[in-house]
């Protein structure tokens, strides 16, 4: 178990992003603050987030011994939302090849099992039910162009 | 005489049957959303944004403000019923309205909220008629320098508002503004942290940020723990409140009329913030203050009329300056934006249609809801029992539809759950998402007035000094921010967060 607070982790991750965000909006002309150039914000916003994130970062290191310092890991309960989590960037992976049919329902037999496992006709007959009924709402109806992968209709 | 033509205008247009069928849709998503708790009126706005684009804009826009303000409506039954807010301008309802269905009286309680909420719904649209006119002609009178401190007012005012933490309010609010630059330049063309990817170019889109903030990441959380409501088994009678129920009503009511109007309308305020100063008003103003808590009916109507009323208030800013003074009425400036439209000074002389049909359409909503919401309680009751294991693939499954229909892209799509990813992080290091994504809406007015001030005044700061209004707005941020950073009044802030 991870024993840095999780200010000091989150404090030290926004200093790295910070130093990334200067470093990237130096690319484009920064200006001066008579004649701001396209770069002049972000950079500037960037060095003030590296700046607030410093005082996080202080904040939690005087804070050491006084408070009792949560572990990162031990009070996140991952499993669950993990698996929807990656069910839902497996489902952006596949939409486009396999189609909104055949993707969807797969994605909703995932996610009907997440909290408790349904007899298997009910968790199928749900997912077929959720699957056609937002297919005509949203394909037929609304008009919205969902991929129709290997299957063509 | 032509504020009168401009009514019956109004009404032309709200009464079109279509305007009339999306805004009885809206209304009754609204209350489902409000009923609902795990989804609040900004998950529910992003999540439809994407089905309103093949809408004409006066229709998208009466739909989404039904959600808004039928959201209102529809979080006081769930406060009453199940002392579960469905929303979060309805938690200080559930302090009397849950007291009063304990003892039987949550007919009286729903009753008050919904003729509350009406009353204050129909005094809200008559201060947005009587205030947006003179406001859209005086804000000509606005210029970059009073943009930008007006929008770092409004932001430093949510940062104010947010839970916990000053600092990390601050960080959440700068990084929207960094998020926001990422795209061409307005001004001078070049291309900012795009990576080199053509759907970056026009920048990230508000609605999958908001969604995966706001929509995916309350799903992931809410799956942590199985929550179960029990609904209270109580005769549902006497919806329309008795006299003497009236009698210490009728002054909560108008005074939370009047004072979520006016806190609707500061950039940062909104409804939330008017419900709970409504209660804490009215018991400072009781005779009887132990009442509160214990079923005092005026704890209902106060707040309730405050929340309803300052959606109506919320409009008066974004219609005249083009500034949302809460996340809703950000998202609307981005369908508006999706349409073509900059709300502005201009705006409602140039879309009158828009203005005046949606204006008119609130005030039909505000009938239906009226309607529609007590006879339906029984119904709103039913939907409670809905389980989360079916509620969640179907909220999920929305997102993921909304997100992809904005460009057709599955990028969108992933920016989705990224979000989504990081709104569940954030929650867990305690960070708000809020200041996050106001700041993300306000980025490209705020960056363009800081820039047109820095070149008119040749990179001197003193131009925000030198006009009233920048001036004005200027030291009051800064006394917000030096406030909350005193004990005193952090530690009020956080006693008022607790009881959220």
């Amino acid at each position: 178990m991870l024993r840095i607070s999780s200010d000091l982790a989150s404090g030290l991750f926004w200093l790295a992003l910070s130093v990334f965000i200067c470093i990237k909006s130096a690319e484009v002309e920064i200006g001066s603050i008579r004649s701001p150039g396209s770069g002049f914000l972000p950079f500037w916003a960037g060095v003030l987030f590296g700046m607030l994130a410093m005082v996080l970062v202080l904040k939690s290191l005087i804070k050491k011994g006084i408070n009792e310092r949560p572990p990162i890991i031990g009070n996140v309960k991952w499993n669950r939302a993990l698996v929807v989590l990656g069910s839902l960037y497996a489902y952006a992976i596949l939409l486009q090849k396999i189609g909104y049919l055949l993707a969807t329902f797969g994605l909703m037999i995932l996610l009907f099992c997440v909290l408790e496992r349904p007899k298997w006709w009910v968790g199928i007959a749900s997912s077929l039910l959720t699957v056609s009924l937002t297919y005509l709402i949203f394909y037929k109806w609304l008009g919205v162009q969902l991929p129709k992968g290997i299957l063509t209709f | 005489m032509e504020i009168l033509q401009n009514i019956s205008y109004g009404f032309s247009i709200g009464l079109q049957p279509t305007h009339l069928l999306f805004c009885f849709i809206g209304c009754l998503l609204g209350t489902l959303i409000g009923v609902l708790p795990g989804i609040g009126p900004v998950g529910a706005i992003s999540m439809l944004l994407p089905a309103t684009f093949h809408m004409s804009p006066t229709a998208a826009i009466i739909m989404l403000a039904g959600i808004y303000y039928g959201s209102m409506y529809g979080g006081s039954t769930t406060s009453i019923l199940v002392n579960i807010p469905g929303e979060a301008a309805s938690v200080v309802t559930c302090l009397d309205g849950y007291e009063m269905a304990k003892q039987g009286r949550a007919g009286p309680a729903l009753g008050i909220a919904a003729f509350g909420s009406f009353v204050a719904g129909t005094l809200g649209l008559i201060g947005l008629m009587l205030f947006s006119v003179p406001l859209a002609a005086l804000a000509l009178k606005v210029g970059y320098p009073d943009y930008f401190a007006i929008l770092l007012l409004g932001m430093t005012m949510i940062i104010y508002m947010t839970q916990g933490s000053i600092l990390k309010g601050i960080m959440m609010g700068v990084l929207g503004v960094i998020l926001s630059s990422v795209g061409i330049d307005p001004v001078l063309g070049f291309a900012r942290m795009t990576f080199n990817r053509v759907e970056l170019a026009d920048g990230f889109s508000v609605v999958p940020i908001a969604m995966g903030l706001f929509g995916v990441s309350e799903v992931l959380l809410n799956i942590e723990t199985s929550f179960r409501h029990e609904i209270l088994k109580t005769n549902i009678k006497d919806l329309f409140p008795g006299r003497s129920d009236w009698n210490r009503a009728k002054g909560p009511i108008l005074r939370g009329s009047l004072l979520g109007f006016v806190l609707g309308i500061l950039p940062g305020g909104g409804p939330v913030i008017a419900s709970f100063v409504s209660y804490g008003m009215e018991k400072r103003f009781s005779k009887e203050p132990e009442r509160f808590g214990k079923g005092a009916i005026e704890g209902v109507a106060g707040p309730e009329a405050a929340n309803n009323s300052a959606t109506s208030g919320a409009f008066v800013p974004l219609f005249t300056l083009g500034i949302p003074a809460n996340l809703v009425m950000a998202l609307l400036l981005g369908a508006l934006v999706v349409h073509g439209m900059r709300p502005g000074p201009f705006f409602i002389n140039e879309h009158p249609d828009i203005f005046w049909g949606v204006l008119s359409s609130m005030y039909l909503g505000n009938l239906m809801l009226l309607i529609l919401n007590l006879p339906l309680v029984p119904l709103w009751v039913q939907v409670l029992k809905i389980p989360y294991r079916i509620l969640f693939p179907l909220i999920l499954l929305f997102c993921l539809i909304g997100a992809y229909a904005i460009n057709n892209s599955i990028f969108d799509v992933v920016v989705m759950i990224t979000f989504g990813l990081t709104g569940y992080l954030f929650k867990k290091f305690n960070f708000e998402g809020a200041p996050l994504i106001l700041a993300f809406v306000l980025g490209p007015i705020l960056e363009l007035s800081l820039r047109q001030s820095l070149i008119i005044s040749k990179g001197s700061f003193l131009i925000f000094f030198k006009r009233p209004i920048s001036a004005f707005a200027v030291i009051l941020a800064c006394a917000i921010i030096a406030a909350s950073f005193l004990p005193r009044f952090r530690k009020q802030g956080q006693n008022r967060q607790e009881m959220a």
